[in-house]
């Protein structure tokens, strides 16, 4: 009996083994790698455009144009919830970048380049579920002359006129893909955004708004935290103008903005942030310079809304 | 002093061009009315002339070539640019600009057919030129923009992106390497990066006002003649060391890449040509000196930078002087460099190899090229901070309109591993050069030069050995002398492109006596706005 039983017990162990090996690779081969993508949502507006974001539609005169540097660090871009909801990964915790745009402007129109170099991206790599997730290894010295996803736009200011009430435009870009996946600055595939602009200045209030698709043809759902095709853009921004001596002033007041993806769009796989800014800047004929800051926070960290972030940005404009 | 002789000659007769052109009009290059027979002589003796003059300008173009180097060269105004279509509408000040933007494009498709070799690759050493015919290209786009930041500074960025394929995976070859656009580590798979981001401040201290064209890489300003200049940023060093005075852009000169600048000039930069650093420069009047500092890469032949410009660096220095020699332009330099890398000496690696053979090509886990000569040194066994020196001097003189001739040698110890550029221990290289004015086309440029790379004995007696370096290693060695010889034609078209066709023959590639010649035949299409 006592044989009987130790038998049975090799035969369970000998069937447990056989199930291990057959279905270990399959249950290791299930655990998918998940690949990256752009994972920076702070979308910059053209260079001379005033805001980090939203755009003031100060298009005016003959041929001018404007050079913009803009460097910025964000907190936990991509943090990604586990299928239990309560296990997080900080796949991306730490991004820092620069960016370099230029843009011409003639009437109404403005046309304009910008082309972005990581600086650094660092995270957690882990697995969620069935995914593994490989956090990026970025950093200057290892990528010296990466510029990733570069955009050509061109923005139209359709009503209004500079300093008026109201302004109306619209924008679109080009987004070339750069870079690698594996380090979170790109999609590896073209992108583009069309945006309505609004803007305007109330006495001493400015303000601006945008609504917008950003045509996104990179889909990696169910990968948690992944893009999920294109996505509804929006934004708006207030603040109020201290105008000081020699045609200097400064601008302050905040900017929300976000992005939200058409085929989730109402399951919350929105990021929102707000960025309260500063700009220190001299405006009228001639050569002009703006000096940005702005410092925010996520109001909905999904994405690509850092959990905090601080942008720096150097704009030198005119016409002639 | 023969060829001097000759080129005199030739100058002299080229001299009498204009009243000879004038021929039908009575004038007789300061000689009296001949008689029949003698117009019939003189007629042959024309038809002689113009076929000398084309040919003394494809002879002239190669020195032209081997003056070129990595910059891009001033936009004259009566080519077509936007910058000078904004001007001509009076929309842009292009003599004293505050902004400025550029592009160029350029693909370069060469084919080399078979060739012979007795050896390739072996006892499993990887880096021979393989003997099979093979087709090589690469493609270039760039965007050049500049501002004036504020009195004195100007900002340049360079966008570019490249797709490439070259022969045998780039290597095989030395200094001959038949495409200066190559680029190691490149793909087929187009790559966009910056090549370059810097700030230059001028200082100005009096002398003369000199004019700088508009052009890539320069605002349309006025400099002091007496100046002072200091560069920060991401650059290539050819941008201001052994630069060409003859204007010819690389991207319309020679192609092989002994002639972009010293083939033994192992300046310091990452896998794409581009490094990180300082320059200082002191002109006064004919004369200038500048000093630089540059990153060179983590690792020989890699993209990576390593920052630590304290304990890694590239070092030059170089005296120029430009001169006029019976009112034609010249010049002459002397650079001299002295690099600090973590990289290995030839003498090193086989002494390791020697003292155990363990310590072979296939057994080292430290950065290497992949070599399976298990019969091998490496360097990889023998990296460590070293020093790699070298001296070189360079001369340029045009001896006619738009004629001009150039040499340069350098001389490097020749005991550590190329970390950048080529494998070339020590290099010479002599040319011609020409534009097309003498014939009528005053855009084309046509050149012949010769260029010669050597290895130091203990260079070759590590490849003799099996070992590889980041380019040459073909597992056994007949040492000789590289040599190419690039003989190119650039024809322009349309207002805004060059089409280049270019012959390359390269004898002992690799340094290898035992293996070719080879030939390389290119075409080139490149524009520029």
């Amino acid at each position: 009996m006592a044989s009987f039983e130790s038998h049975r017990s090799c035969a369970y162990a000998l069937l447990a083994g056989f199930v291990l090996l057959a279905f270990g690779p399959s249950l290791a081969h299930a655990q998918q790698p998940a690949s990256g993508f752009a994972v920076e949502r702070l979308y910059q507006s053209a260079p001379g455009a005033g805001w980090f974001v939203m755009d003031d539609l100060d298009i005016s005169g003959r041929l001018g144009g404007a050079v913009s540097l803009t460097s910025g660090y964000a907190r936990n871009p991509l943090v990604i919830t586990g299928p239990d909801g309560k296990q997080k990964l900080a796949v991306v915790s730490e991004e820092a970048f620069v960016d370099f745009g230029a843009a011409i402007t003639h009437d109404r129109f403005r046309g304009y380049i910008d082309f972005p170099v990581p600086l650094l991206l660092s995270g957690t790599s882990g697995t969620l579920g069935q995914y593994q997730f490989t956090a990026p290894s970025v950093s200057f010295g290892s990528n010296p002359d990466t510029v990733s996803d570069p955009r050509i736009g061109f923005d139209l200011r359709l009503l209004g006129e500079p300093g008026g009430l109201l302004r109306l435009g619209a924008g679109a870009q080009l987004i070339f893909p750069s870079g690698s996946r594996a380090d979170y600055v790109t999609d590896d595939k073209y992108r583009a955004m069309f945006r309505f602009l609004a803007a305007g200045a109330a006495g001493a209030f400015r303000y601006a708004g945008q609504l917008g698709v950003h045509v996104r043809t990179l889909n990696d759902a169910p990968v948690p935290g992944s893009p999920d095709g294109s996505e509804f853009l929006y934004g708006i921004s207030g603040g109020r103008r201290f105008a000081g001596p020699n045609g200097w002033a400064v601008v302050a007041g905040p900017e929300i903005f976000g992005e939200t993806a058409f085929r989730a769009f109402f399951s919350g796989e929105t990021g929102t942030e707000a960025l309260l800014t500063g700009r220190f800047e001299h405006t009228g004929t001639g050569r002009n310079l703006r000096i940005k800051l702005g410092v925010g926070h996520a109001l909905v960290q999904n994405f690509g809304a850092a959990q905090w972030r601080i942008v720096f940005g150097v704009e030198m404009f005119g016409q002639k | 002093m023969r060829l001097w002789s000759w080129l005199a000659a030739v100058v002299q007769h080229m001299n009498c061009r204009e009243p000879c052109a004038t021929m039908s009009n009575g004038y007789r290059c300061g000689v009296p009315e001949r008689s029949p027979g003698q117009a019939n002589l003189v007629r042959v003796l024309n038809i002689a002339r113009s076929t000398l003059r084309v040919v003394m300008g494809f002879l002239l173009a190669s020195s032209f070539a081997s003056a070129q180097n990595g910059a891009p060269a001033p936009r004259p105004s009566d080519e077509f640019s936007f910058m000078q279509l904004l001007a001509d509408k009076g929309l842009h000040d292009i003599e004293n600009e505050s902004w400025n933007a550029y592009g160029q494009f350029t693909y370069i498709s060469s084919w080399k057919p078979s060739f012979s070799a007795p050896y390739t690759n072996l006892n499993g050493s990887i880096n021979s030129l393989l003997p099979t015919a093979e087709r090589s290209f690469t493609g270039t786009a760039t965007l050049y923009l500049g501002v004036r930041l504020w009195k004195g500074a100007e900002g340049y960025l360079v966008p570019e992106l490249i797709s490439e394929q070259p022969f045998s995976q780039l290597r095989g070859l030395g200094g001959a390497i038949q495409n200066f656009e190559l680029q190691k580590g490149g793909t087929s798979v187009p790559q966009i990066y910056h090549s370059r981001i810097f700030v230059k401040q001028t200082v100005g201290l009096g002398g003369k006002s000199l004019v700088e064209e508009s052009g890539p890489l320069q605002l349309g300003t006025h400099y002091d003649s007496r100046r002072l200049v200091f560069v920060a940023g991401n650059f290539s060093i050819l941008d201001f060391f052994d630069t060409n005075a003859f204007d010819v852009d690389p991207r319309d000169g020679f192609l092989g890449l002994g002639f972009l600048t010293y083939g033994a000039y192992d300046f310091a930069s990452d896998a794409r040509g581009y490094s990180y650093g300082g320059v200082g420069e002191f002109f006064w009047d004919d004369w200038a000196v500048r000093v630089g500092r540059i990153t060179p890469p983590k690792d020989p032949n890699q993209l990576p930078v390593d920052f630590r410009l304290f304990k890694y660096y590239g070092d030059q220095i170089e005296l120029e002087h430009k001169h006029k020699i019976r009112e034609q332009e010249g010049m002459v330099r002397a650079l001299a460099f002295r690099n600090r890398e973590n990289m290995g000496r030839f003498s090193d690696a086989i002494a390791a190899f020697e003292a155990d053979a363990k310590e072979n090509a296939t057994t080292c886990t430290g950065f290497n090229y992949g070599s399976q000569n298990a019969g091998a040194p490496d360097l990889c066994w023998a990296r460590k901070p070293n020093v790699k020196k070298g001296i070189g001097v360079f001369a340029e003189q045009y001896i006619g309109h738009d004629l001009g001739v150039f040499g340069r040698a350098m001389y490097a110890d020749g005991q550590t591993e190329v970390y950048a550029y080529t494998s070339d221990d020590r290099s010479a290289t002599v040319g011609l050069l020409a534009k097309g004015s003498s014939w009528s086309r005053p855009k084309d440029v046509a050149g012949i030069g010769g260029n010669l790379g050597w290895i130091s004995s203990i260079h070759a007696k590590y490849l003799g050995m099996g070992g590889v370096d980041g380019f040459v290693g073909d597992g056994a060695i007949t040492a000789a002398a590289e040599k190419s010889l690039d003989l190119f034609y650039s024809a322009h078209f349309r207002g805004v492109y060059w089409l280049t066709g270019d012959y390359q023959h390269i004898t002992n590639p690799g340094f290898n006596a035992a293996r070719g010649p080879v030939n390389v035949f290119t075409v080139r299409i490149h524009g520029q706005f």
